[in-house]
């Protein structure tokens, strides 16, 4: 047989597999280049950046290693809009695959802003991330509430014609609702899921262990519950999913699929093995030759219940 | 006086990428070492050439060919030190195994692989025109000092080691002590340097009292202090430098990508950054970059 059609659409924004790299992980860019080849994946997201500049959550520490995954509070340090376009994102351009940026702010305005200033920019499409735990204003305060993340998702509609993905958090009762109401408001995918708010304490100083107190828990241990939110989902909107959570190897990005996602991205994974993309990537290809799948589209929700 | 500044770096970070390279190294030797330290000799021709003493491995410490499975513990790399080269091929680690991910280093046996990303952050910035350089190293700080002091004696510097430990056993070298209060470091005292151990310190506080004295004996320019250790002995010695002399100290912070993209491993810096990532920037940073008073120990 043929080799199997790995393509992924996006609205506009085409990729040529359906494996990602989540934000924050990968920060510009630049810092991985020469580990792997980034270009091969399907599309790369970049660290959330915010109109300006942010200094992040105060360090000792800003992470924590816990069973199976890990907590972070980094709080958003990123470089402000202007340093991003200016400075950083024609290098990650340079990988020659979809960047997508990932954006942030205290109100829909500033949302609307940033997608604005990305509007004319090399960008293939806009993650809006309305979903951060770690800080106090925007971030998951719009992801939490339906109506909130429909308000950030208009405006940002309204500012730019690239595709714009709303990333969901898991922290919420019914996370279905808040893609529904993205979908509404004009999203052209979802992708999910953010980090679990969550805390390690020191027993001996009865202190946090993260300097923030509370941060987000990524890694392997949120996977399963990563997977039954991208159903849940998958399940109430008609726009493509993005999954994410705690993925290791391809089976556990076929998972995601098979729940429904059109496509993935490997987070915390990318600290232990710089090609675990790629590990991915061959995988889902080796499956779908094995099981004689001619598109990726074909296993998308392909569930048997 | 010289600053660092002046001096020509060891390699400032490439402006693109790490420059690091990830590859597989064989272990050739694996030692265990008094007080639960343990020393790891590895075949790494590769890093050989591009390693700078401060600069850092930071290693995969399940089997490589495991990365597939998730593990439950350990699924972040782990940070050591390049403790000693050994050319052409070997790089030198040392630890103290504290808790899953030195206890599985440990447990390695000669001819295992391991999978190591490096030589990753910014090493010690040595002036071929050091006259006296001064190294401080408190407890397993003293992992990186061989490599360093062997790299400072190469520029004919005189080389004075300040080392301290809370008991002599808590350092991974030989002591001796050829009279009461006085101990020396033969393995290192090999390499060039002028030894002084002190094992009573109290977080590093006798050490500094040591370095304060020794300001007399220096020139009044190509002098250098180098300090590794914990952070309460490197704010003492920032306190005590002060204009006297520059001071480079090298930082430990909790890392998740080793390469400065997630920004865990972030110190409080002066200047208009705020932060600097200890994998990236450091870990060794001249002590006027540190804010020493957000610092937290
Ligand atoms: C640049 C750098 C160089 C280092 N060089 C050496 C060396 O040469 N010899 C040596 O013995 N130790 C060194 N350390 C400390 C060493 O990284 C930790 O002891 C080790 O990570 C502990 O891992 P563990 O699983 O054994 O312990 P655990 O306590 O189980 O580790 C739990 C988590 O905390 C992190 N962690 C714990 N202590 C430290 C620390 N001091 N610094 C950073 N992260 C920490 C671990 O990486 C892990 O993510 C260095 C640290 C840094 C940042
Ligand atoms: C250190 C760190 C920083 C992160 N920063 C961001 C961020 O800036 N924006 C964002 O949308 N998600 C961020 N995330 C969340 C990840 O993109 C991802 O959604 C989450 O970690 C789950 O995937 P994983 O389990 O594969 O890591 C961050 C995660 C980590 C571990
Ligand atoms: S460990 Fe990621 S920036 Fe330093």
């Amino acid at each position: 047989m043929s080799t199997p059609d790995l393509t992924v659409r996006i609205g506009a924004m085409t990729m040529k597999n359906p494996v990602m790299i989540a934000s924050g992980i990968f920060g510009y860019g630049d810092e991985f280049r020469g580990l792997a080849d980034y270009g091969d994946l399907g599309a790369l997201v970049l660290k959330t950046i915010t109109p300006e500049p942010r200094p992040g959550n105060p360090p000792a520490h800003r992470t924590v290693e816990t069973p199976g995954g890990m907590l972070n509070a980094i709080g958003l340090e990123n470089v402000g809009l202007e340093a991003f376009v200016r400075d950083k994102l024609p290098a990650a351009l340079e990988y020659g695959t979809n960047i997508i940026a990932s954006i942030a702010g205290d109100t829909p305005e500033q949302f609307a802003d940033c997608a604005r200033a990305l509007d004319g920019s090399e960008v293939a499409a806009i993650e809006m991330n309305i979903s951060c735990p770690n800080v106090k204003k925007g971030g998951m305060a719009f992801g939490v509430d339906a109506e909130a993340s429909a308000e950030v998702t208009a405006a940002a509609r309204a500012a730019t014609r690239k595709p714009i993905i709303p990333k969901l958090t898991p922290n919420v009762t019914d996370i279905a609702a808040v893609a529904v109401a993205c979908e509404k408001a004009g999203a052209d995918a979802v992708s999910l899921i953010n980090t679990f708010s969550a805390m390690a304490i020191d027993v001996e100083t009865r202190r946090p262990l993260l300097a923030a107190g509370t941060g987000g828990l990524s890694g392997p241990a949120i996977r399963p519950a990563a997977v039954c939110r991208v159903y849940q989902v998958a399940q109430a909107v008609n726009v493509p999913v993005i999954g994410m959570g705690g993925i290791w190897n391809a089976s556990d990005a076929l998972e995601f699929i098979i729940a429904g996602a059109s496509a993935v991205a490997v987070g915390t994974a990318l600290y232990a093995d710089p090609s675990v993309a790629h590990r991915v990537l061959a995988g889902i290809r080796g499956y779908l030759e094995r099981h004689a799948i001619e598109s990726i589209e074909h296993l998308v929700g392909s569930l048997q219940l | 006086m010289t600053h660092p500044e002046d001096a020509s770096p060891p390699g400032p970070p490439p402006s693109s990428g790490s420059g690091a390279l990830r590859l597989q190294a064989r272990i050739l030797e694996s030692e265990s070492l008094p007080a639960a330290h343990h020393r790891l000799l590895l075949r790494a021709p590769q890093i050989v050439p591009r390693a700078q003493p401060g600069q850092f491995l930071h290693i995969w410490c399940h089997p490589p060919d495991e990365i597939e499975r998730p593990p439950c513990a350990a699924i972040l790399r782990r940070p050591y030190s390049i403790a000693r080269l050994v050319p052409p091929e070997e790089v030198e680690i040392l630890f103290r195994v504290r808790g899953t991910g030195g206890r599985l280093l440990a447990a390695k046996a000669v001819g295992d692989s391991l999978d190591v990303i490096g030589p990753l952050g910014r090493g010690f910035s040595i002036s071929p025109d050091l006259r006296v350089a001064i190294v401080v190293a408190g407890g397993v700080g003293l992992a990186p000092a061989p490599f360093l002091v062997g790299r400072l004696v190469e520029t004919r510097a005189r080389v004075i080691l300040l080392a301290g430990a809370e008991t002599d056993d808590k350092i991974p070298f030989r002591v001796d002590r050829p009279r009461p209060g006085r101990a020396t470091l033969p393995d290192l005292e090999a390499l060039g340097a002028e030894v002084t151990f002190a094992s009573e310190s109290v977080e590093g506080i006798l050490i500094t009292a040591v370095a304060e004295a020794r300001f007399g004996e220096l020139p009044e320019e190509n002098a250098a202090m180098f300090a590794i250790g914990p952070r309460a002995m490197l704010r003492r010695l920032a306190e005590v430098t002060g204009t006297h002399i520059p001071l480079q100290v090298s930082l430990e912070e909790r890392m998740a990508c080793g390469l400065g993209a997630c920004r865990s491993c972030v110190v409080p810096t002066t200047g208009q950054s705020g932060y600097q990532t200890v994998c990236r920037d450091g870990p060794v940073f001249d002590a006027s970059e540190i804010d020493w008073e957000r610092l937290t120990s």
